[in-house]
């Protein structure tokens, strides 16, 4: 087990993750946008698919499958940015 | 800066970090030595997946008549070919085998063709091209026959004799309950180094009729399963995980088959010494009857389309060995997470069989029970056309279920075992198909029969001859 396979860095990602739901509340404030629960809800299912994406790439590299990493990033990246730009219309709405 | 900005900046500067730890993660994860499920752990504690939540009444193989014991004699390839090239002539043809075997050869001339293939076509074939490219595998070949360097003689008594205690007058153990005695069998198999360990209540359907080595039992005669044969023990350890993702030719049965059978020789002298009768049934050749529907009734797993059991923790990769005990001891469950519905929709393994030995069509019913149908002859004859170590494995290597286990395949193993409508089986098997693909099967083959000697994945670092020999 290394650092990054470890308990305290989840906890470390957990901090992260804190200080950028605080962050992105103040940046919606800033561009008068009201976050609501649903707005909330899928902008943490993107951060999941995002991050899930990210995790894919490296770890598939880590065991040896470049295809399954190359393959797999695009795809993924691509649901990642597709999603992404929906999800972005959907919670910059000002209502 | 003001509160708000610092917060901004202070997340933005966070998302980036989270997404880099995201990645080193994952890079740590898929490389991690740990997600080698093994052997190596003495507590069990590998034996992760949590049967208990998948244990079903009955396996999940079906009996749609009457029976049929396996006459190892024939029905094993590796039993069937010492007999047929001492014994043939060309000029008599099957009458100069032994009665038993001209009547199965009569009855089935397709297996003696795809047998004597392998001494008039293969064996020439593979000398001439050893000679040429043999050395690539020399360190896999050695490798493995360090491996297969220790191996306990089982002893050439009949079971009467051979199972029971040494010492004379050694009276049973009082036994104070079979759940405790199961405890107790399963802490000592992990603590003699077992990944997997099941019991099951022996059914005499899997005992050969005519048993495939001597080992104290008259092969002639049809074989009444001994009395105190009443329940076996699974053992099992996974072949070691990157040359066996280089198959066919530089993994080997033999790290696991070792490693297997001396656990189930130790466990046996274990049984022995509390009073009690046990038989190891052991890899490579050593076993009495057939192993993989018993690893099936004792929960260690689900039966393949490719006629291996594949279990929740290696997949495929492990090789088993059996103790039949009449040690009072209480039976595992069956367990069902999902491999039958996968098999329907996957076939990887059939697709990239280098010898078309698994079928890619459904199941049938095969000495009265249903199940795939499954070629051993043309398989073993593709043994033979192929460099490197004995045997190929390749059906081991591609299945979706031999992963390591990092919580990618973890995921996916839970999505396949929870989903009852199928779209996650056609959605995970796309997915294997585009991300984990394999060489063409021909490439398999040694060069001679139109291959490249080609591996599923290639060989770890400390296999390739090529970085430390001179050739
Ligand atoms: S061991 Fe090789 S040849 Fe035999 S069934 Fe498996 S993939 Fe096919
Ligand atoms: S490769 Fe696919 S079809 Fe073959 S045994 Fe594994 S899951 Fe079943």
């Amino acid at each position: 087990m290394t650092f990054f396979t470890s308990g305290f860095f989840w906890f470390i990602q957990g901090i992260l993750i804190t200080v950028i739901i605080l962050a992105f509340q103040v940046w919606m404030e800033d561009k008068g946008v009201k976050m609501i629960w649903w707005k909330w809800f899928l902008w943490g299912l993107w951060i999941l698919v995002a991050g899930f994406t990210i995790a894919f790439i490296f770890t598939s590299l880590g065991e040896g499958e470049p295809t399954a990493a190359v393959k797999g990033g695009i795809i993924f990246s691509l649901i990642t940015i597709t999603s992404g730009v929906g999800i972005w219309r959907l919670i910059n709405k000002k209502k | 800066m003001d509160r708000r900005k610092f917060l901004k900046t202070s997340g933005a500067a966070g998302a980036v970090a989270g997404g880099v730890g995201l990645g080193f993660f994952g890079y740590e994860a898929g490389r991690d030595p740990d997600s080698y499920t093994g052997w190596k752990n003495r507590e069990g504690g590998f034996q992760t997946f949590n049967r208990i939540k998948w244990a079903v009444e009955k396996p999940t193989y079906t009996k749609t008549g009457p029976s049929r014991r396996v006459d190892a004699r024939t029905e094993v390839v590796f039993s069937r070919m010492g007999p047929l090239f001492r014994n043939w002539k060309e000029e008599e043809g099957t009458n100069s085998l032994p009665e038993y075997l001209r009547k199965f050869y009569e009855t089935n001339p397709e297996v003696l063709e795809l047998d004597l293939r392998v001494k008039n076509e293969l064996f020439p074939k593979l000398r001439k091209d050893r000679e040429k490219y043999g050395h690539k595998f020399i360190l896999a070949e050695a490798w493995s026959d360090a491996m297969g360097a220790v191996w306990p003689k089982h002893s050439q008594e009949p079971p009467e004799i051979a199972d029971f205690p040494e010492k004379k007058g050694q009276k049973q153990l009082k036994m104070r309950s079979p759940e405790k005695t199961s405890k107790l069998i399963k802490k000592i198999a992990h603590q003699l180094g077992s990944t997997l360990v099941g019991i099951t209540k022996l059914n005499p359907d899997w005992v050969y009729s005519h048993p495939m080595r001597r080992r104290g039992i008259d092969t002639d005669k049809p074989f009444k399963v001994p009395e105190h044969w009443k329940y076996a023990i699974v053992v099992g350890v996974p072949m070691s995980w990157d040359p066996m993702f280089a198959n066919p030719n530089y993994g080997t049965s033999h790290d696991a088959y070792a490693i297997s059978r001396i656990i189930a020789v130790r466990l046996s002298t274990f049984i022995k010494q509390l009073g009690y009768a046990a038989r190891p049934h052991t890899p490579g050749t050593e076993y009495d009857l057939m192993v993989p529907p018993i690893l099936v009734d004792a929960g260690i797993g689900e039966q393949g389309r490719h006629s291996i059991v594949v279990t929740p923790e290696l997949g495929s990769n492990f090789r088993p060995a059996i103790i039949t005990t009449n040690i009072p001891l209480k039976p595992d469950k069956p367990i069902d997470f999902g491999v039958q519905d996968f098999c329907k929709t996957c076939k990887v393994c059939a697709e990239q069989c280098p010898s078309g030995s698994i079928t890619k069509g459904n199941k049938v019913e095969i000495r009265g029970y249903k199940r795939y149908q499954f070629n051993a002859a043309s398989c073993h004859n593709f043994w033979y056309s192929k460099l490197g170590n004995m045997g190929c494995r390749v059906c081991i290597s591609v299945c979706p279920y031999t992963r390591k286990a990092n919580w990618v395949h973890k995921a996916a193993l839970d999505i396949t075992a929870h989903d009852p409508t199928g779209l996650a089986d056609k959605a995970l098997t796309a997915m294997q198909k585009i991300f984990y693909p394999g060489p063409d099967p021909q490439e398999y083959f040694i060069p001679s029969l139109g291959g490249k000697n080609a591996s599923y994945r290639k060989p770890p670092w400390w296999l390739k001859t090529e970085d430390f020999i001179d050739i």
